[in-house]
Formats: C-alpha cells, structure tokens, sequence
C-alpha cells in the first residue's frame, strides 16, 4: 500500500530533529522572548551601575557633625553628596519592578501563551501536528518556567550584591514588601506562581482578553494576602518590660502593647529579628510553589479531561 | 494498516446539557483510500464530526476510530485544516513551514509544502497577517500536505479561495492524494464543489447520517421519476416528491421495477442531495456497513 511507505521511508532521521516542539515554542513567542531578554539585560546592567554608586551613597548618609570632629565628616559635606538619592531610588525602582514581576508573567502567560491560542485556534492547529496536547503544555510551561527562574534568580543576586551592606537608611529595611520580595527566592516563587496562574485561567476561559483580566486579578489577590500577612508566616519573638522598650535596629515589628494596668506602664511587642529573614523565605516560598503547582497540575488536568 | 480511515459507532457530542446534540448516534464507515464529501446544512455538525476525528474534542457518546486507532494515537498520521485556517499571525510563511517540521520530526516532506507555496506564487518571506484569506487557506493546506498524512480532514478549505485558485488546489490535492493514497474528508455545503473530485458521501442532517456510502452507490440507488399525479409510488422508497399540476416528480430509491408509468432518470449528485435536505424525514440511506460486510 503507498500510504505505507510514507509512514516508513522518513523514519531514520528523528534524532536530528530532537528539541523540535522547543523550538516552535521559542518561535511562536519571539518577540515576548527578546523583550524579557532586554529587560533583563537593562536590569542587570543598571545593578551593576549602582553597586558602583554604592559606597559613594553611604558617604551620602553618614553621621556628620558641624565643625566636624571624632572623625565624622563635616554635614556640608555629606549634603553636598546627591549620589545617595540617585542610588536609594533607583534601588527601590527595581524592587518594586522585580516584586511586581508576577503581574506581567501572569498576564502574558493567560493571555498570549495559551489564552490567544486556544482562542484562535493555533492551540489546535499544533495538536494535530504530531505533537500531543499534554506535550504542547509542558513544553509552553517548562521553557518559560526555566528562563523566569534563571532570569529572576540571577536579578536577585545581582540586586543583593548591588544593594551592598544593605544600610536601611538608603535601601530600606529588609522587611519592607518590596525589598523583602526581592532579595530572596521568594522573587522566583513569585513569577513561577504568575506562569501558573495565567496558564490556568488561559485553558479555563480560552480567550486571550477574560484569561489575561482573571490571572491578573488571581495574582493580585495571592500577592496582597500574602504581603498582609507575612508576618504570621513564622513565630514571632515577644518580649514584655517595664516601661517603654527599645527594638533592635530592623525588628519587624508585629505588635505594640502598653497597657498600664495599676499605674505602672509595661511594654509588650512582638516581632521578627532579621534572623527570620531566611525562615519568613522559605515558608512564602513553599506556599507559592504550592499554589503554582497546583495551578499546574489543574492545568494538565483540564486539559487530559476535555481530550480524547 | 487497515483498510477503515474512520469508522463511527454511535457517535453523538452534546456542547451543553441543554442545547440539541451536536451529533447523535452517528454510525458509518469510511475505507481507506477514498475522497470523502462530508455534507450537510449550517449546523449539521460536520465540523463538530472533523474535529471528533481529529482527536480536538472528546465525543460524549459512542467511539470513533481512525486508521485503527483512537484519534489521539492517529495524531501523528492525520492532518487537520479548521474552517478558520489558523496559522501563527507573526511567523512568515518560511516561518510556518519550519514549525511544521518542527513538530513533524518523524513525517515532514518540505518539498511538497515549499510546491504548493511557490505553486500560489507567494514569497516566503511574507508574515501570515498579510495574507489574504485566500493565501492561508494555502499555507494552511501546504502545512496539512507537509506532514505527509494517511488521512486529511478539511474543513470547508475551499470557501475562501477564487475559482481559479480554488480549481488548482483541487488538482493538486487529489493529485497527491492519488500519489500516496490518502483519505480525504472534505466538507462543505457547497455541492457543486464536490462533485467530481470525490468517490464518497456523507451527508449529515440535524447530526445524523442521511447518506453515507460510495458516490456511484448512492446515485445509483436514486431515480429521478416523473409520471402523472395520483399514481401510486408503493413500494418505492419516496425521499421527495413534488406535483405540479397534473404532473408528479419524485425523487424515489425503486425497489425492484418500477411501473410503466412513469419516465426516469439518473439524478445528478445535486438533485439527490437537494432533495435529501428538503425532506428532512426521508429516511436514511446507509450503504457503507453493507459494503464492509463484502
């Protein structure tokens, strides 16, 4: 039978097309590809810029005293210095850009990388191709999955370098929302739960304009529950005095009591040293691979019920 | 290898518990080999039919099987063209071709698709959003021939060309068709486009099958019969007769002789299917299961 020799001759040669189903991927998004890369580029490019400001800035914010004397500086001087304005904002700039990270991922990913597609129909033009549906997601979610986590990674530890000794008067206190999502892994958690999201609510609404509305609006919503309560994500430490107290420099503080019962006024609070840093990461972290893996496999689900 | 490209056992699909099947108990057979028409009324669900044997949706009823096998595991061996030709707005033509190699590792024929490209007069190099509907029908068709399929299902790909064009790439499907022995599922409502480039009917009402079977069969088992009012048609089976004046016209499958009353003729394949669509109650005409009984 002819049809036979068809399906034979051109059998020989897979190997040498092996990462095929990538490279479509890599293809079909161009463009969302070369716009990630140059942001990252800019991005990184501008850390490196400002770690270079970065010991200049300090100058910018030291204690100073008018003469000088005991070997500070005088406070004309330390005026005199505007790096540490150019430094603390451009700091925080791309804090927020990389704690908001997830709202783009999130967006792109419901909208153009399977919303789009199953609404015009490309999804199913590529499962009639010998690639099968379940293979198609992995491929759209593993590649973007993998270049979010390289890309974030590496801005996080670009940002931690550049932001030096992290002196809270110019780069804010570790605990601050921006700067807590952005020096740690969390700020890949973050863009892997966005990919999920969105991928979730593209095969959930199948078109492109509602999938990008809804994964938005789902990762607006973890990111806010999330930055509300940070704080209960670890035990806190207490400590009661008579009195008033003093924190330590950089204590997240959690609450703040003075009752005064009989008179004598005791001081009660409880809050995170900055040695909950790492403990406060690990548990955000945890709770967004959780929620993106679940997203995940709800996606693969979705997909392996509504096809044959 | 078998010698079925599709063949439906009770197949029905419900979109929604409310509404109207979109398929209902569709039961046929298609061999191997041959050029389907797949016809039938807007809403008769040849599309909803396509893209159950495509493997894109899961029927609700009944099985469907392809080349063998379930639609998923034929995937490799079929192509599909949706009604909306979807291609990727952003690539080139090249661009599209590469993708069809790209996820057709195993199967993928560049010359052909490059052929029919170049046959269209189109540049490589042209984005897809450029092109006119015509010119994606073509690229899409290129894609679907590409892969080298054992069965090609199309759906409505000629609506949007101009007759010449529309002619060519007839020619070129059925010639590599021939070639290599393809099934193909065409659909349409247009008749007229699928007479003489097709060996086998389908025609769908309401989601069931009215006729199904070898296109000569099909026409054979019709005649066209006029004779005069009031006689009587036992024990013809009457898809659809009509009186005008004095005068009776019918379209009737005879069973055995048919009397010496009346003057008949062979319809053409438009007059049966006309015919079957007006009378929506004749009933069924199925001769593929016989067929697969010989």
């Amino acid at each position: 039978m002819t049809a036979l020799t068809a399906t034979t001759t051109p059998a020989a040669r897979p190997a040498l097309h092996r990462g095929g189903l990538l490279r479509a991927v890599l293809r079909t998004h161009r463009t969302a590809l070369a716009l990630s890369l140059l942001a990252l580029a800019a991005a990184s490019a501008a850390l490196v810029w400002l770690h270079s400001l970065e010991n200049e800035a300090r100058a910018g914010v030291s204690a100073c005293a008018t003469p000088p004397m005991d070997g500070l500086p005088s406070c004309a001087a330390v005026e005199a210095i505007t790096v540490d304005q150019t430094y603390a904002n451009g700091i925080a700039f791309l804090a927020t850009a990389l704690s908001w990270l997830m709202f783009a991922v999130a967006a792109w990913a419901g909208g153009a990388l399977v919303g789009r597609e199953l609404e015009s129909g490309t999804a199913q033009l590529a499962w009639t191709q010998s690639v099968g549906p379940l293979r198609w997601l992995t491929a759209k979610l593993a590649a973007p999955a993998a270049l979010l986590t390289a890309g974030t990674g590496a801005l996080v530890l670009l940002n931690v370098w550049a932001r030096g000794e992290a002196d809270p008067d110019l780069v804010g206190d570790w605990y601050y929302p921006d700067a807590f999502v952005s020096t740690g892994p969390v700020a890949v958690a973050y863009a892997l739960a966005g990919l999920a999201l969105g991928a979730l609510a593209g095969l959930v609404w199948r078109r492109a304009l509602p999938a990008t509305g809804v994964a938005l609006a789902a990762s607006l919503l973890l990111h806010s529950l999330l930055e509300r309560h940070r704080e209960d994500l670890w035990p806190t430490v207490g400590r009661t005095a008579p009195g008033s107290i003093e924190l330590p420099r950089s204590a997240f503080q959690v609450t703040w009591d003075t009752p005064a019962p009989h008179g004598v006024h005791i001081s009660h609070a409880t809050f995170h040293p900055q040695s909950h840093f790492w403990p406060l990461q690990y548990v955000e972290t945890g709770l967004l691979l959780a929620v993106a893996g679940t997203a995940t496999a709800a996606a693969f689900l979705l997909l392996a019920r509504r096809l044959p | 290898m078998t010698d079925t490209a599709i063949e439906a056992a009770g197949l029905g699909r419900r979109f929604g518990r409310r509404r109207a099947p979109a398929l209902d108990g569709c039961a046929f057979r298609l061999p191997a080999g041959r050029v389907c028409a797949l016809t039938g009324p807007n809403g008769a669900g040849k599309s909803t039919l396509l893209a159950l044997a495509a493997g894109l949706l899961r029927p609700t009823e009944g099985t469907v099987t392809v080349l063998g096998t379930t639609p998923a595991a034929a995937r490799e061996r079929l192509a599909y063209v949706a009604q909306n030709k979807p291609l990727y707005p952003q690539l080139t033509i090249a661009g599209t071709l590469r993708l069809g190699r790209d996820l057709n590792p195993r199967r993928w024929d560049a010359q052909v698709a490059e052929r029919i490209v170049a046959e269209g007069d189109l540049d490589p190099d042209t984005k897809i959003r450029a092109l006119s509907g015509g010119q994606r029908t073509r690229v899409a068709l290129a894609l679907a021939l590409g892969k080298r399929p054992e069965l090609l299902l199309l759906d409505e790909p000629m609506a949007d060309l101009d007759p010449l064009a529309r002619h060519q790439l007839t020619a070129t499907l059925m010639a590599d068709a021939a070639d290599h022995g393809t099934t193909v599922v065409m659909s349409s409502h247009v008749v007229a486009e699928l007479e003489g480039s097709c060996d086998h009917l389908l025609l769908l009402g309401s989601g069931r099958v009215r006729l199904a079977g070898p296109l000569d069969d099909l026409l054979a088992a019709h005649t066209l019969i006029t004779g005069r009012a009031g006689e009587a048609l036992d024990p013809h089976t009457v898809v659809e007769s009509r009186t005008t004046g004095r005068q009776l016209t019918a379209l009737v499958r005879p069973e055995g002789h048919l009397g010496d009353g009346f003057q008949s003729d062979r319809p053409s394949l438009e007059e049966v299917v006309l015919a079957h669509l007006r009378s929506p109650d004749a009933p069924p005409l199925l001769l593929d299961a016989r067929e697969a009984a010989v």
